[in-house]
């Protein structure tokens, strides 16, 4: 294997390099959001005996940017009594931590270009899934502030709701993963992407299917999605932390939402289903696992009624925690025998 | 529990597959609705204007109160309204002017695409319901 | 130094789930409701005091109105109250009967699937949404079939009913109760055993049987507290006495056993509608009255007698005895009733209708009291109010 390109042996390319990744990564994630959006409204439908959208394009395939041009032109309400600085703010917080986090994530073996070694992932951070953790945390401020910068008391019910969820959900989760990281010895995505690689039976899912179901159900919770969907619960908040927002910002949160699915669902593969390993090149490996987890996402949706707030803590701190805990004792106790 | 959770997915599952959709694309394609449906009025046409005799019933009958009625007589004797309009605006499609008028000389249709721009255009004179 | 501030949120008229525009003004200590006043009256239009300035015959169209998700039950009611006032219960022919019995069941179906449909949306459950509505778009076009309105439909009448049935129609209700246990099987299945469902609804919105019945609560919501108490049974009209058919109880009395309770009426309706299917004979529609009931439509057209009948009904309207009367019937959502007083007049000197809805959410404040926000919600939805009935 050659060596590493890096900013000292050859900065030029490096950049080149490094600004198609990122290019690319952007490009293809807004694109995915764009089409989840679709595809929700297009599967829904279906499931519901109903078509979706037809009317855009054929097969109503414009729809998004129908959508987006939409919203772009709509008048943008920022209420009177809102907090300004922190009401514009907000949407931005939401969506930019949710976009950072697919930096960490590999979509793909290494390459070789211009004689040096370049992985397939933007950033290879050593902690890398702290970051995930960390930004998947920052990104409820954005909530948080929403709710109370709307100065609307079903926007302040969302974003408290909000906290409160993320908060004991990202304990059970960051636990449920640290099994992960006993096995795989490393905290670097790259390094637990190579820890499952070889055969399928290396995927952590096998072998952690607690902690993947653990991380499964609170990842859920984290990105607010049904059934844990409290903080928007358009049946009792009217629309939660988002009640106030209209035109682009409120699109920007919509992105976020879908771009949190992106992100959640290509963490999870990474960290339980091998990443880009697979019978196809990596990229469309990822793909694949990342389509179908939000195909679940969107499937849950139409199934599942929505949780109450007591009992999503109560499931929060008394079953995944433990669970959570319990797997990590197991784990131990099975690495040291 | 799992296997509960599991029977609503596959119910779902279940109606994903292509044949289940009860949906009407409208405005591709038109309902078609039943005979007996209510909807806008038609005054029958018969060989010298129109069947209706001027009798008000139908006036008398309506709870909206929607239809006006100005009568006169031609030539020969026979009443007929020079005046025939309907408010629907007014109109709750309850059938009572078909049901009152002793010569079927008003009948509903099975036409449901009523939104109109201008209030006047929902005052359908005699002219527009002989059609 | 701990003051205790609560916060006042007002839920409705604007709001994606009060069923209309119900107001709820909540107050909440972090989203446990401390208290709750419902609001009404966003939606009144008069529809007793309208009544009054209309001919019985005219006043009937109001009643679809009312609760707009069940419009038969409403004609039904209203026609046994006149009938009653008229004193011509006994005239009204056994054809007319079993259709009307047929029909107020098939709306019972069809205002329970919309209750179905709205209280698992609410509570999250989209999709048990859409697979209610396409059942009832079947009812809702029976409903086209027989009367001419999807909604509104208009169809008995003093005396019996306005037509008779279209050809085929018979069919299409016997494969509609055939259908219908798959369908509810398919609701069961997304719903009854699923965690989530029960424990939003487990419960959640209790009443105990004394206070319902203090209260006055009516239909599916008293009968799940465990008050065996059925109009249709205990004080049978329009010959129910002659159909066999249970009448659902639960015990508990919380959203759960509500949503149960519901789920077996509705199968207890589709047995009552085959008897109804097994009973249907061939005969007159209208009762043999010419005070009362229009002339048919060929006498009218070649009978100089039938036209005089016709135009001295329509014109003069029939004029019962002074009296009162009170009619109750066992609608979708409990007892509906209409109190008529006669002046000897052809309008009713005063129509006042008691209507379930507008009685059981009176339960709601005690209800909610003391439980979280997303339990109103719940609450609203199991208690299967509609706004039109509720303000009139
Ligand atoms: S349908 Fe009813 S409201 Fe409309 S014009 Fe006829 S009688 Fe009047
Ligand atoms: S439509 Fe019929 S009821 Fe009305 S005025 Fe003409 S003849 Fe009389």
């Amino acid at each position: 294997m050659p060596e590493m390109l890096s900013l000292s042996n050859d900065p030029i390319l490096f950049i080149a390099v490094m600004l198609a990744k990122i290019l690319a990564v952007f490009v293809v994630l807004l694109l995915i959001v764009a089409y989840a959006t679709y595809a929700e409204r297009k599967i829904i439908g279906h499931m519901q005996t109903r078509l979706g959208p037809t009317m855009t394009g054929p097969l109503g395939l414009l729809q998004p940017i129908a959508d987006g041009l939409k919203l772009f032109f709509k008048e943008d309400i920022i209420p009177a009594q809102a907090s300004k600085v922190a009401f514009i703010l907000a949407p931005m917080m939401i969506l930019v931590p949710a976009f950072i986090t697919v930096a960490v994530v590999p979509f793909g073996g290494d390459v070789v270009i211009g004689g040096y070694t370049v992985p397939l992932q933007i950033a290879d951070l050593d902690v890398g899934i702290l970051f995930i953790l960390a930004m998947e945390g920052l990104g409820v401020y954005g909530i948080v502030l929403a709710g109370w910068a709307s100065n609307n008391k079903y926007s302040l019910l969302g974003g408290i709701r909000s906290a409160a969820q993320v908060i004991s959900y990202e304990l059970a989760a960051g636990l449920s993963i640290v099994a992960v990281f006993m096995l795989a010895e490393t905290l670097s995505l790259r390094g637990i992407v190579e820890a499952q690689s070889g055969s399928m039976f290396n995927w952590f899912v096998f072998s952690q299917p607690l902690a993947f179901c653990v991380f499964f159900i609170t990842s859920v919770a984290e990105i607010n999605r049904v059934p844990f969907d409290l903080p928007e619960a358009e049946t009792e908040l009217v629309s939660g932390f988002c009640t106030e927002y209209s035109s682009m910002k409120y699109a920007l949160f919509f992105m976020a939402e879908y771009a949190n699915m992106v992100v959640v669902a290509a963490v999870i593969s990474t960290l339980f289903l091998g990443g880009p390993a697979g019978p196809f090149p990596g990229v469309i490996n990822l793909l694949l696992k990342i389509f179908f987890f939000m195909f679940v996402l969107i499937w849950m949706r139409a199934t599942f009624p929505r949780v109450r707030y007591d009992q999503l803590m109560f499931m929060g701190w008394k079953v995944f925690l433990p669970l959570a805990l319990l797997n990590i004792v197991i784990t131990g106790a099975v690495i040291v025998l | 529990m799992i296997k509960e959770f599991i029977q609503g997915l596959s119910i779902t599952a279940r109606h994903l597959l292509p044949g289940n959709s009860t949906t009407v694309e409208y405005p591709k394609v038109k309902y078609e609705p039943f005979e007996r449906f209510r909807g806008l009025h038609r005054l029958v046409p018969d060989h010298s204007g129109e069947k209706c005799v001027a009798c008000y019933l139908c006036a008398t009958a309506c709870p909206a109160k929607c239809i006006t009625i100005e009568a006169d007589e031609d030539e020969n004797g026979r009443k007929y309204p020079t005046v025939y309009q309907i408010d629907l605006l007014r109109c709750i499609f309850c059938g009572y002017c078909v049901e009152a008028c002793p010569v079927e000389a008003i009948e509903m249709t099975g036409e449901y695409e009523l939104a109109n721009l201008n209030r006047e255009d929902f005052c359908f004179t005699k002219e527009r319901l002989l059609k | 130094m701990a003051t205790k501030e609560t916060m006042t949120i007002n839920m409705g008229p604007q709001h994606p789930s009060t069923h209309g525009v119900l107001q709820l003004i909540l107050e909440l200590d972090g989203e446990t409701v401390v208290k709750a006043t419902p609001h009404i009256g966003f939606l009144h239009r008069g529809v007793e005091k309208l009544a009054e300035n209309r001919s019985y015959h005219k006043a009937l169209p109001l009643t679809d109105r009312l609760d707009y998700l069940a419009p038969m039950s409403n004609n039904l009611g209203y026609v046994l109250a006149v009938e009653k006032l008229l004193g011509i219960t006994h005239e009204i022919p056994q054809r007319a009967k079993v259709v009307r019995v047929m029909m107020a069941e098939l709306t019972r179906i069809k205002s329970h699937l919309v209750w179905l449909a709205t209280h698992a949306l609410d509570i999250g459950a989209m999709t048990v949404f859409i697979y209610c509505f396409r059942e009832r778009e079947l009812i809702m076009d029976m409903y086209e079939k027989l009367s001419g309105a999807r909604m509104t439909s208009n169809y008995f009448r003093v005396g019996g009913l306005s037509e008779d049935l279209p050809e085929g129609f018979e069919q299409d209700v016997k494969n509609f109760i055939d259908a219908m246990p798959g369908h509810l099987k398919t609701y069961e299945g997304l719903l009854t055993g699923n965690a989530i469902w029960q424990k939003r609804t487990q419960g959640v919105g209790y009443i105990s049987a004394e206070d319902a019945i203090d209260i006055g609560l009516t239909g599916p919501a008293l009968r799940a507290s465990g008050v065996d108490w059925d109009l249709r049974r205990d004080n049978p009209y329009t010959g129910y006495e002659e159909y066999d058919f249970e009448v659902v109880t639960r015990e508990r009395g919380d959203t759960f056993d509500r949503y149960t309770a519901r789920l077996d009426e509705m199968r207890e309706s589709c047995k009552i509608i085959q008897q109804c299917l097994d009973r249907l004979e061939d005969g007159p529609i209208l009762a043999d009255n010419p005070g009362v009931c229009l002339p048919p439509k060929e006498k009218v057209l070649n009978s100089i007698e039938g036209l005089i009948h016709q135009f001295k009904l329509v014109t003069d309207g029939f004029k019962p005895e002074p009296g009162e009367i009170y009619q109750g019937i066992e609608a979708p959502k409990g007892e509906l009733g209409y109190y008529m007083i006669s002046d000897g007049s052809a309008n009713p000197y005063r129509m006042k209708v008691r209507p379930p809805s507008f009685v059981n959410l009176q339960a709601l404040p005690q209800m909610v009291e003391g439980s979280l926000l997303a339990d109103v919600i719940a609450t609203i939805g199991t208690l299967d109010i509609v706004l039109g009935e509720i303000d009139r």
